[in-house]
């Protein structure tokens, strides 16, 4: 009578026909009871039997009802079972775990490396590409996109009137212009912030609500409108404590009042890396035809609900097609298309993401390789507990189960601390992580992570386990029991598991190494490109001269003061202004003529970076005057304006001719019409842009006869430069209190800046590889040892025969390096599809780079040696005595 | 408890059958014989709510089932009282002899 039978034995379970069968019986039985006794008393059988059946009542009934009740009872017993037994399996399993906690120990760290490395780079990849920006409906979120004959290009006022007019799939469009801005509140020292101008409706396409005040209300954008500005929460705390008051305060901005209307959200802003909201004021000659010309405006727009991306995209398509046919000289081969924001924001870093997502799955699959092979070893040294086991009634598919249970438990231990893995890995992740990351900062381990991570450790437990767990039952169990106190000799089978789970970790380990070579090799190679300067001991800053406060007059005396007294400075050799500093972007191409040739068409006139350089700016940078004179003194605003070219505008548009002398105008407005300007020096090319992107034709004018409002400063030292920031900052700031000081670099951090992607990238990938080459020499110098010391007898053996040490050991190292050789040669083949995927992330390095792939061979080759030597020296050492004695 | 018509007729069934297994380990027909026998026919209860009683009670975990052998050598399904089904009996029984005494209190005259 026990209540809990499972508690001793197990009923075998019912099948819903057998419980059927069951209940017939059991009312069966009663009927025939009844009508027994009333045959005893005298009834005929018919009538007994009537009577029994009237007495039972409702007999389908009962029957339909206790069977539903048995089927639950049933469905409740099998539940019940089968935790018991995972109670019990997860007991047992802890009790093995702990009863072994070398293997625990190597497993669980193993797995806590390769889950935490992907659960890190998983919530990078999550927070950056997977997630939806966080506006409502996202997805109808686009920027447009300008092409001219190709190449990228900005939008115009114009394209702005046109789409507006034609297009029907959108709920609007917003222009969108960025701009710094020197940003002056109450008391405070001057601020350099980041700002963009933006159409009345900006906020209401992103369909976001300010956390204080209003955003912008149509008519504000009129010229005799009053001036408002909104503010990015961050700026909000930052400058005024997050005090409502701030409402209605007026400050200044670029030296003219502003009165601030709204808050936004830190979360829901647009574009993310600014701090100021103004309003775009179109000048009267803007919105003209005139103006199709002129291309440095951003779009941003909604597409209407109901309406496909793709349609819409159709639409700006054909308004293009049409303005194309409409103004021939102006759009020729222009071409309009819209791109989702997200895309936008980080078209150019999904692949690389996806790319180190790749790679550090691969590193989880070797740990899992080597962590099977950990459950191999074990699971042949646990084959007498097997046996016997399955000789007191464990059926295959229960150990299978227990078996699964430890590998998933392990995995699980393994992800609990995977995660504190990821955490620490996310902190240096995201402090490593280039500026320019788009939307880094909002990566966390959130419950999207922890889910994805839930799934990796179930998986990868299942993954390690499976092998081990297939080896099960395969064995001859008299042979096992009776081997059973000293463990069984290896089968074949088992053995060859082991050797091709370490061929792969080799295989993997080698495409990893290549790909990480690849881009180490590619980024050595960045950093030797020459950038054209030379950054060494130069101390560079930026600060903007508000156009409100300065004319071209007072522009040239600051830019005077600012380089007497920056000279002036201890320590300072020499000192150059720009208005564009190299390596920091911010260049643009003007279309130019040249005397004496015929000018094309607008579309495909010749086109050049204008810079606007002191004349101790090429000194200071170190770039090279190659011919003729750089800017000098004398070129004043009086003086005759003069040019100086770089050598790549030289051989671009004066291959065979000499350029000095020649003469161009700039079509930048800055020139009166027909007037051209002598080219009088060729300098050295400077990498304006990127150190991987070649130099692009640029002149050089003085910046004394058209002074630009954005300056950058330049000085060069012996000492070290950054020492001297605190006393260029003070003379800017004696000079003018209202200015702010920003962008304060050492042109070398400028040029690491510049390569920070690169930088990244390759860092991770090295580091992946790292890993991966370790874990896969750990798996290497297992599997071999293990060998050894399951050979011990044969070893004895062969050294009683007169085999020497050196023979023992390079017979060891032999198998160690053919497994090795086995995995680098199928390693090399996927190092090929390694190649093609970061093909697009190399600079100077082909996708199949022979130096990279030999590098790679050679490290494995030794790390393999080293990882089998050890095992080799213990065999070399094995006693013959002891070594049969022992078996 | 007992509140409606309906529950005051099934727990009225579960108490009995409880208190029928209280005397030892019997399968349904004894279960059956056994109520009719103690309360002189003057409850007509139908063995169909009978038999669904003892499968609801098993499932509720108060009496448990086995098959055995019967006095006339044929398979038939023995019930039990389990320890749980023991305390249920005696919180039942309790509550019957209140609600019962209730009753007649109210009903003899005072």
């Amino acid at each position: 009578m026990t209540p809990r039978r499972k508690k001793f034995f197990r009923f075998p379970w019912r099948t819903t026909r057998q419980i059927r069968e069951d209940v017939d019986e059991e009312l069966r039985f009663h009927l025939d009871m009844r009508v027994d006794a009333l045959v005893a008393l005298g009834l005929s059988p018919d009538a007994a039997r009537t009577r029994a059946l009237r007495e039972f009542g409702d007999l389908d009934d009962a029957r339909r009802y206790i069977g539903a009740v048995d089927r639950d009872i049933e469905a409740a017993q099998r539940r019940s079972d089968f935790m018991n037994d995972l109670w019990h399996d997860i007991g047992y399993a802890l009790r093995k775990l702990r009863a072994a906690p070398l293997f625990t120990l190597a497993a669980i760290v193993t797995l806590a490396l390769g889950i935490g490395a992907n659960t890190a780079i998983f919530s990078v990849v999550n927070g950056v590409l997977l997630k939806p920006l966080p506006f409502p409906q996202p997805e109808r979120l686009v920027r447009l996109r300008f092409t001219q004959h190709g190449h990228s290009d900005a939008g115009t006022p114009m394209d702005l009137v046109d789409n507006r007019s034609r297009a029907t799939s959108f709920a609007g469009f917003s222009v969108m212009e960025g701009t710094t801005a020197n940003f002056i509140h109450d008391n405070a020292d001057a601020e350099r912030v980041q700002g963009v101008r933006v159409g009345t409706n900006w906020f209401s396409l992103l369909r976001v609500k300010p956390i204080a005040g209003r955003f912008f209300a149509d008519g504000e954008d009129q010229a005799d409108a009053p001036n408002v500005a909104v503010i990015s929460e961050g700026l909000w705390k930052r400058d005024f404590g997050g005090a409502q008051s701030v409402i209605g305060k007026t400050v200044r901005i670029n030296s003219q009042p502003f009165t601030i209307i709204g808050v936004a959200s830190a979360d829901q802003h647009y574009p993310l890396t600014v701090d100021l909201w103004m309003l775009k004021r179109w000048a009267p000659n803007e919105l003209v035809d005139q103006s199709r010309g002129a291309r440095w405006l951003g779009f941003l727009a909604r597409v209407k609900d109901g309406v496909d991306v793709s349609t819409a995209d159709n639409e700006v398509a054909k308004i293009s097609e049409a303005m194309e046919k409409q103004f021939p000289e102006a759009f020729r081969e222009r071409r309009t298309h819209v791109v989702a924001l997200q895309d936008w924001l980080v078209g150019d870093v999904r692949k690389p993401l996806f790319i180190m997502l790749g790679a550090v799955a691969l590193v989880l699959l070797i740990a899992c390789a080597n962590v099977a092979n950990l459950m191999l070893v074990r699971a042949t040294a646990r084959e007498g507990e097997m046996a016997v086991r399955t000789a007191l009634g464990a059926g295959r598919g229960r150990l299978v189960r227990q078996l699964m249970t430890e590998s998933v438990m392990l995995s699980t231990v393994g992800a609990l601390a995977g995660l504190a893995v990821a955490k620490l890995g996310m902190h240096a992740l995201l402090g490593r992580a280039p500026q320019d990351l788009p939307l880094v900062a909002t990566a966390s381990i959130d419950g999207a992570t922890l889910a994805v991570t839930a799934v990796i450790a179930l998986l990868t437990g299942v993954v390690f386990g499976v092998l081990p767990a297939m080896q099960v039952g395969k064995h001859d169990l008299a042979t096992a029991l009776r081997a059973g106190s000293r463990g069984t000799r290896t089968r074949p089978g088992a053995n060859r598991a082991k050797r091709a789970i370490v061929i792969a970790e080799v295989a993997v380990a080698v495409t990893l190494l290549t790909g990480a070579g690849l881009l180490l090799h590619s980024f050595a190679k960045l950093l030797s490109v020459d950038p054209g300067f030379r950054p060494e001991g130069v101390l560079s800053m930026k600060i903007l001269l508000p156009s409100r406060a300065y004319d071209s007059t007072s522009s040239r005396n600051f830019i005077h003061a600012l380089e007497e007294r920056a000279r002036a400075m201890p320590g300072a050799k020499s000192v150059g202004i720009t208005n564009i500093i190299p390596l920091d972007g911010g260049g643009y191409g003007f279309s130019f003529a040249i005397r004496g040739r015929p000018a094309g068409r607008p579309s495909d006139e010749p086109n050049t970076e204008v810079r606007e350089v002191t004349p101790d700016f090429f000194a200071t940078m170190g770039i090279p005057v190659l011919r003729g004179r750089g800017i000098m003194a004398s070129d004043q605003p009086g003086a005759p304006k003069v040019l100086v070219v770089n050598r790549a505008f030289a051989d671009r548009f004066f291959p065979n001719e000499e350029v000095i002398g020649q003469e161009i105008r700039l079509g930048w407005g800055k020139e009166p019409k027909g007037e051209t300007t002598p080219i009088v020096g060729v300098v050295g090319d400077v990498h304006g842009d990127a150190l991987e992107s070649k130099p692009e034709p640029t002149v050089y004018a003085s910046i004394m006869q058209a002074p630009d409002d954005g300056l950058s400063i330049v000085v060069r030292t012996n000492l070290d430069p950054a020492s001297l920031a605190a006393p260029l900052r003070a003379i800017v700031h004696e000079l003018d209190h209202d200015l702010p000081v920003f962008s304060v670099q050492t042109m070398e951090e400028r040029v690491a800046g510049s390569v920070g992607r690169q930088r990244f990238y390759a860092t991770l990938l090295a580091i992946f590889a790292a890993v991966a080459l370790i874990l896969s020499a750990v798996g290497l110098y297992g599997v071999i040892a293990y060998a050894v010391s399951q050979r011990t007898h044969e070893l004895g053996v062969r050294v009683a025969l007169g085999a020497t040490g050196d023979r023992i050991s390079r017979m060891v190292i032999g198998e160690g390096l053919t497994l090795t050789a086995i995995g680098v040669v199928i390693g090399v083949a996927g190092s090929f599809a390694a190649g093609k995927l970061v093909a697009t992330l190399l600079f100077g390095v082909g996708a199949f780079d022979p130096l990279t792939i030999g590098s790679v061979v050679v490290v494995l080759a030794a790390v393999a040696a080293l990882a089998s030597w050890l095992p080799a020296r213990r065999a070399a050492r094995v006693d013959p005595l002891a070594a049969m004695r022992g078996d | 408890m007992a509140a409606k018509p309906m529950d005051l007729l099934q727990g009225t069934l579960d108490v009995l059958v409880l208190r029928t297994l209280a005397w030892g380990s019997m399968h349904g027909y004894a279960v059956s014989r056994s109520i009719h026998q103690r309360t002189d026919g003057v409850l007509e209860i139908e063995d169909a709510p009978l038999y669904k009683a003892l499968h609801r009670l098993e499932q509720a975990g108060f009496v448990s089932a086995e098959w055995g052998l019967s006095e006339n050598n044929r398979r038939a399904r023995y019930y039990a009282l389990t320890p749980a089904g023991r305390r249920q009996l005696r919180t039942e029984e309790s509550a019957w002899r209140r609600y019962a005494e209730a009753v007649f209190k109210v009903l003899e005259p005072t």
